[in-house]
């Protein structure tokens, strides 16, 4: 195994947040003396990436992953642990290492406003010290990938928000950076141009060999663009692995559907469903249940004995539920 | 973690003859991406092109207060003089004001403050390239945008209240780098109030005690040398002099040898500590920033 791109060990995170109570009396203490909590964005948390991978970081609201993206990009200095990226310390911010990394921000643009996205372009690839041939090569590709060239005269203030993301791409992507950092890119966007930038950036990743590291609350966007997924939730790492295999680590339950025969009426079979099975959906004579994955096989086998079933399958829950269980919940077990 | 155990694994900051420089050259190493540096400069310049007349307009409110004073000190003095200067010379000094303070202005560390607040020093962080530059490029996009104003409308003033100056070679080569001078002394004593915003919410309050300052004490009231007692003896040790009067007086020849020699070292020595001070504040600034988070 080659040496990993992305290193991070025991990596912490602890904010010092100034509190108090509301009303005036506590603004005018806080005045004179400021009690603190502290938060523990990220706690230790370890992991590898390997060049060319694409991971995605998922967690819910306030996790971390945010924290976590900006101690990689040199933007936050680490309370604890370590980090290495492409042989660098990330918060030594060396210019060097900026030069092969790349942060796209789902809410934050780096083009400027009133002029035209090609003039954008062309300083920030003076910025990035790309060479004139290099950088009219790397955006013509670009634009190509992304279909844009209509885009390219109109002020970046006169885009759509969908076609704003796609400069920021590009912005993000001029440089030929090494590792991508996403931070969101999808947010806001309508479903085809989640899928095209999607697409885009499946594309980009198998041409380049970019690392991607991703965090997104669209799990379209994590379906389809990672195999590797880390969980992360009040700071610590739950799960580090593959998309697939996180149901079956995260959710110790199956879902079972059954069709019953037709004209039953469902309040009569109530009765027939075994201990353990729990309804979560019951439509006509369609029912869902939920059960234990080791209890599955006893269950359906007691199913089929006490009610007329004409349909029956069993599967994992989809990964929203996984995941929404996951957050609302903690790791099961 | 514990917040002491946070402290302990923080570097502790050195106060040092040294600490302000080191940051310094760090801060030019960083930055000798000039092309880079040049092409933010262009790039800013266009953006602002396309506000031209709200430029226009800034740039007409800066002009204003100068131009009362002008207009009040060429009427009080009439057709006799006063502490020396008379009619004419009155207006060669404020037109010439209106010019270098106008240069000279860094309306960019208003701004800098908001790039703090509102988070969007992150994006800068990211670059390879200093985000000093990303001032320096409003700064000198700024420039080109209002001179496109003032020159001619201080072109058409003279014109119609025929100043009196008496060029010679000599004033104009020293007025050329005490401008400069001026303008870096105006720009890093700015910027070094404005990065204190890495620490207080509002900082940008200190700029304006700095423009009232200048105000009164740099020679947009009245001449430094017509200014009284203590109040003169102030202008000539602070550093607000040096951002606007000193230069315009060069090239009015109210400085002698002795006045030049000295003022100059004032400045240099006030300018020496606004790049220290500045170097200090965004070191210790950014490592606080990247502590605390954007």
């Amino acid at each position: 195994m080659t040496e990993a791109q992305i290193s991070v060990q025991s990596l912490s995170k602890t904010y010092r947040v100034p509190v108090r109570a509301g009303g005036l009396k506590a603004a005018l203490k806080s005045l004179a003396r400021r009690t603190y909590n502290d938060v523990h964005a990220v706690q230790e948390i370890n992991f590898t990436i390997q060049q060319g991978e694409m991971v995605g970081l998922i967690g819910p609201n306030g996790a971390g992953k945010t924290t976590t993206l900006k101690m990689l990009c040199g933007l936050l200095h680490p309370s604890a642990g370590q980090a290495h990226v492409a042989g660098f310390v990330p918060w030594e911010r060396r210019p060097a290492y900026l030069r092969q990394i790349s942060m796209v921000l789902g809410n934050k643009s780096q083009m400027l406003w009133d002029i035209p996205p090609l003039d954008s372009f062309r300083v920030i690839g003076e910025i990035y010290s790309v060479p004139p041939a290099r950088l009219r090569q790397t955006l013509d590709e670009l634009f190509d990938l992304l279909e844009m060239a209509e885009l390219l005269t109109k002020p970046v203030r006169d885009l759509s928000l969908g076609e704003r993301m796609k400069c920021e791409l590009v912005a993000g992507l001029l440089h030929q950076p090494a590792i991508m950092f996403l931070d969101e890119p999808t947010l806001g966007l309508d479903v085809s141009m989640q899928l095209r930038l999607r697409r885009f950036l499946a594309e980009y990743n198998r041409r380049s060999g970019v690392t991607v590291l991703l965090t997104s609350h669209y799990m379209a966007d994590v379906l389809a663009l990672c195999p590797r997924v880390i969980l992360i939730h009040h700071g610590k790492l739950l799960y580090d692995g593959e998309l697939g295999s996180l149901a079956q680590k995260m959710a110790p339950f199956k879902l079972v559907r059954v069709t019953l025969e037709d004209g039953r009426p469902l309040t009569e079979d109530r009765g027939g469903i075994p201990a353990g099975a729990e309804v979560i959906e019951a439509n006509g004579n369609h029912l869902t249940l939920r059960v234990a994955r080791t209890a599955a096989p006893e269950i359906t086998a007691k199913l089929l004995q006490s009610l007329p079933v004409v349909d029956l399958t069993v599967e994992d829950p989809p990964i929203e539920a996984v995941i929404d269980q996951v957050y609302q919940e903690g790791v099961q077990g | 973690m514990t917040n002491q155990q946070m402290g302990k694994s923080r570097k502790p900051f050195v106060v040092g003859a040294s600490a302000p420089f080191s940051a310094l050259k760090r801060i030019l190493r960083t930055s000798v991406n000039l092309r880079g540096g040049w092409a933010l400069i262009r790039g800013t310049w266009a953006s602002w092109l396309q506000y031209r007349s709200f430029f226009f307009i800034l740039a007409f409110g800066w002009m204003i207060p100068p131009l009362i004073y002008l207009l009040v000190w060429a009427t009080a003095a009439g057709g006799r003089a006063i502490g020396g200067m008379t009619r004419g010379e009155f207006v060669a000094y404020y037109l010439a004001l209106i010019l270098v303070n106008q240069i000279t202005y860094s309306q960019t560390n208003w701004t800098v403050g908001d790039l703090i607040r509102y988070g969007q020093m992150n994006r800068l962080l990211m670059r390879p390239l200093h985000p000093l530059f990303d001032a320096l490029s409003s700064e000198l996009a700024g420039k080109v945008v209002y001179l496109a104003f003032d020159l001619p409308v201080v072109i058409v003033l003279a014109l119609i209240l025929r100043p009196e100056m008496h060029l010679t070679p000599g004033n104009v080569l020293a007025f050329l780098p005490a401008l400069l001078l001026a303008w870096a002394l105006r720009f890093f004593w700015g910027y070094w109030l404005a990065l204190l915003a890495f620490w207080a919410t509002r900082a940008d309050a200190l700029l304006a005690v700095q423009d009232s300052l200048v105000f009164l004490l740099a020679g947009q009231v009245a001449p430094v040398a017509l200014l009284p007692g203590l109040l003169h003896s102030a202008a000539v040790a602070l550093p607000f002099r040096y951002m606007v009067g000193f230069p315009v007086e060069i090239l009015t020849g109210q400085v002698d040898p002795v006045g030049l020699a000295l003022g100059f070292a004032v400045q240099l020595g006030w300018l020496a500590l606004a790049l220290g001070l500045s170097a200090l504040m965004w070191r210790q600034g950014v490592r606080r920033y990247s502590a605390v988070g954007g």
